[in-house]
């Protein structure tokens, strides 16, 4: 029987088909292509949604796959380099994620691009198609490399689709920039790969012989590998920090999250898809992926959850002056991948999968209702000319504010459980770990500025008086726009069933379905050993506290974030409050002057590093090299006199050189 | 039966007349001539050595030289003619244009 498993490499390779038509019909043939490429695409990824589901139900039934397609490099005596696919709960439902936020986004573009008149779209569709089988087959990667190439490939689409509008100024530098700071980190995540496949000989995620498993013997005392001199979970954390690099880059943590907000020039569907829902997932998907590795590292946990911890609150606090729709939302996604980043380190596997889930919903929710607001301002992002768009936009208004809900973390809308889950997986794990405590607190404030940042966005965008002749009059939206709003707004909305542990504790029903479904999987790549490896490795230990009391403290503090910014933004007119922080606002409006001090490292460390090695080069190297070819040159221009073109006096010294020799034979050999 | 010593006098002999002519004269047929000299003085040891030895290879190869030498003249002459074409004349000095 043809199980979804023999067809499942198709979900990536939908889209793939979907990109050559779009991009060779596009080319060749404008005029044949129905509606400049979309409908490819979203015939595309309606397959890809339809077999990711098909692969969902089958996985559910306890059937998992963890096979290699292709081997590219047949190792002789060492490893071999291959293509794989690993399909188990983790990886089902991130495909799950991302072929319907993929095929949405399609949909919205329809509006957002087609409708708007947009040209160059066969490039547009090209991209995103290009963009949904990149990330579906890093989805489905079941080895470090082969993540790797299409991590890599993820971020050039990335680059592709920010620089869509190339003729302006601004999107071919914030693309150039997101390219160039993802791959600072990847850099890191390369040399990390490589450590992997040196160390452990393998690099392949679940199964017998994958490196995690491989990791957790040697630290039992049962296998040995070289570690280059170090202990081995010295190497192993090392080898961790070292794909963390990558990771920090891609979900736009800091210090490297500055690429994120400038990204948002590209298109706003793109921003959804890439730069909220998935793309930015890859980067603690990854983590997820390979949890059983850090697992094993307490010190690549508490790193992770420290970076989670400080991104989460600092993106949270730029976000409360920023005057563009989408930069509040920027900043806010920034924030939220650190909320995953820190349950991720905190030993909230689960928590952090689930927030990763929620959180792709109601963000890409939020950015496509951005963008139907963006179309109804006629590309006016300015928040300050906006206000009373909620009569004149009430679809728009109602699935927003589902997702500003979920996003602030209001019960019982979808991000209140994931990330109260987080944070109290933070808070019991912290209890015996400063630093994980450390990275609750940070995490717990930012839940304050987070309900005040949304509301302000909200209160700013809908309430109040119109602020302009635009906001007076909006663009009407079809439903091509609509409707991606809807089927969000709704799973933003009941997203929290999927795992709702705090009823599960209170009442004592099992209700936490995600933690069933995460528990199971291949080999030990499971939530269930994950926990076991947690406490017997890592050394976490569980406080004993009722899930209730910090549940009731974020929601307290996430609803007075929300009244906060309803007491000074909900009136008619509302005037700029956060001008009256001074210096502070200053500070935050320029992003702690991340970039500036970036910007310093590279005109004024690196770029006289650079400097000098040109020198160096250009001196030394090239010098050398140049020196060779004069001195050759000269030698030549002088030595060619002998050649006199007469060709008598080349006979001569034949002669004379015979004649040389046989004298020089003859005095040699004795003849006189 | 003549030892092999006159055999290679003479061809040393034929040689060296062959070297002279290529080093004094400047005519290109003259060349051509002394080339051949040379060749066949080649060919009067291969001879002289078969003779002695009683082995005929020496023979076959002198056979070799003559076709080798027949070629040679056939592509020299053509050489000759071109030069006869470009500097109207066939002094192997005149042609000394193309060195550098």
């Amino acid at each position: 029987m043809a199980g979804v498993f023999d067809v499942a490499p198709a979900i990536p390779l939908l889209p793939l088909a979907s990109f050559f038509v779009v991009l060779f019909v596009g080319h060749l043939a404008p005029d044949w292509l129905p509606r400049k490429g979309a409908i490819p695409g979203i015939v595309a990824l309606a397959g890809s949604l339809l077999l990711s589901l098909w692969t969902v139900a089958t996985v559910a039934t306890g059937q998992y796959a963890n096979q290699r397609l292709y081997t590219w490099v047949a190792g002789q005596g060492t490893f071999s380099l291959h293509f794989g696919m690993l399909l188990d709960p983790l990886s089902s439902l991130m495909l799950v994620i991302v072929s319907l936020v993929a095929l949405l986004v399609f949909v919205h573009s329809l509006g957002y691009m087609n409708d708007q008149g947009e040209t160059g779209l066969p490039r547009y569709y090209a991209g995103l198609s290009l963009f949904a089988f990149s990330m579906l087959s890093f989805t489905l990667a079941d080895n470090l490399l082969m993540a790797f190439a299409f991590f890599e490939l993820v971020g050039l689409c990335s680059w592709w689709l920010i620089g869509h509008w190339f003729r302006e100024d601004g999107p071919p530098s914030a693309a150039k920039k997101a390219f160039l700071v993802t791959r600072f980190g990847d850099y890191f995540f390369l040399v990390g790969t490589v450590a992997v496949l040196v160390t452990f000989g393998t690099a392949t995620f679940a199964g017998d012989g994958s490196f995690p498993a491989i990791a957790e013997a040697v630290l039992a005392g049962n296998a040995t590998v070289p570690t280059f001199g170090f202990a081995p979970q010295t190497w192993f954390t090392i080898i961790g920090l070292l794909v963390l690099g990558g990771v920090i880059g891609k979900s736009a943590q800091f210090p490297l999250h500055t690429w994120l907000p400038d990204a948002m020039q590209g298109p706003t569907p793109v921003s959804a898809l890439i730069h909220a829902a998935t793309m930015v997932a890859a980067g603690v998907y990854l983590v997820a992926r390979m949890y059983g590795f850090y697992a094993l590292s307490p010190t690549a946990l508490g790193v992770i959850a420290l970076v989670g911890g400080v991104t989460a609150l600092l993106a949270a606090t730029m976000a409360l002056v920023k005057r563009e729709i989408k930069q509040v939302l920027a900043y806010s996604t920034i924030s939220q991948y650190g909320y995953i980043m820190l349950g991720l380190g905190a030993g909230g596997y689960v928590a952090a999968v689930f927030h990763l889930t929620t959180h792709a919903f109601f963000k890409a929710l939020l950015f496509l209702g951005a963008g139907s607001v963006i179309i109804a301002m006629h590309h006016n992002e300015n928040m300050w000319d906006m206000g009373g768009l909620k009569e004149r936009m009430p679809v728009t208004y109602w699935t927003f504010l589902a997702g500003s809900l979920a996003l602030a973390g209001i019960f019982p809308f979808a991000g209140f459980w994931s990330k109260d889950e987080v944070l109290y997986d933070a808070l019991v794990h912290g209890m015996h770990s400063p630093l994980l405590l450390l990275g609750y607190l940070f995490g717990l404030v930012a839940v304050f500025f987070t309900g005040f940042y949304t509301f302000r966005m909200v209160l700013l965008t809908f309430h109040g008086e119109p602020r302009s002749e635009t906001a007076r009059d909006p663009h009407p939206v079809r439903w091509n726009i609509k409707l991606p709003l809807v089927v969000l707004g709704t799973l933003a909305t009941v997203g929290g069933l999927l795992n709702l542990t705090l009823v599960s504790d209170v009442l004592g029903v099992d209700v936490s379905y995600l933690h069933g479904w995460l528990a199971n999987g291949v080999g030990e790549a499971t939530g269930h050993h994950y926990a076991t490896v947690l406490t017997s490795v890592a050394g976490y230990q569980t406080g004993s506290l009722t899930p209730l009391i910090p549940a009731a403290v974020s929601l307290a503090l996430a609803l007075g974030g929300a009244l906060l910014a309803w007491f000074l933004y909900g009136v008619p007119e509302p005037t700029e409050h956060t001008a009256r922080l001074g210096a502070i606002q200053r500070l935050l409006v320029q992003n702690y002057f991340q970039d500036e001090y970036q910007v310093w490292l590279a005109e004024r460390v690196v770029q006289p590093l650079a400097r000098l090695a040109d020198t160096f080069d250009q001196g030394v190297i090239d010098g050398v090299v140049n020196g060779v070819s004069a001195v050759s040159l000269f030698a030549g221009s002088r030595v060619r006199r002998l050649q006199s073109g007469v060709v008598v006096s080349y006979a001569a010294l034949l002669t004379v050189g015979l004649v040389v020799l046989l004298v020089a034979f003859g005095l040699y050999g004795g003849w006189f | 039966m003549i030892p092999p010593t006159y055999y290679l006098l003479l061809a040393a002999v034929v040689f060296s007349i062959g070297v002279f002519g290529i080093l004094t004269r400047r005519n290109a047929l003259i060349f051509l001539m002394a080339v051949e000299l040379m060749l066949n003085a080649a060919n009067i040891n291969l001879i002289a050595f078969s003779q002695f030895y009683g082995n005929l290879t020496g023979q076959t190869f002198a056979l070799f030289t003559m076709a080798l030498a027949a070629a040679e003249v056939a592509v020299g002459i053509g050489i000759i003619l071109v030069l006869f074409r470009n500097f109207t004349g066939v002094d192997v000095t005149e042609a000394a244009t193309m060195r550098w």
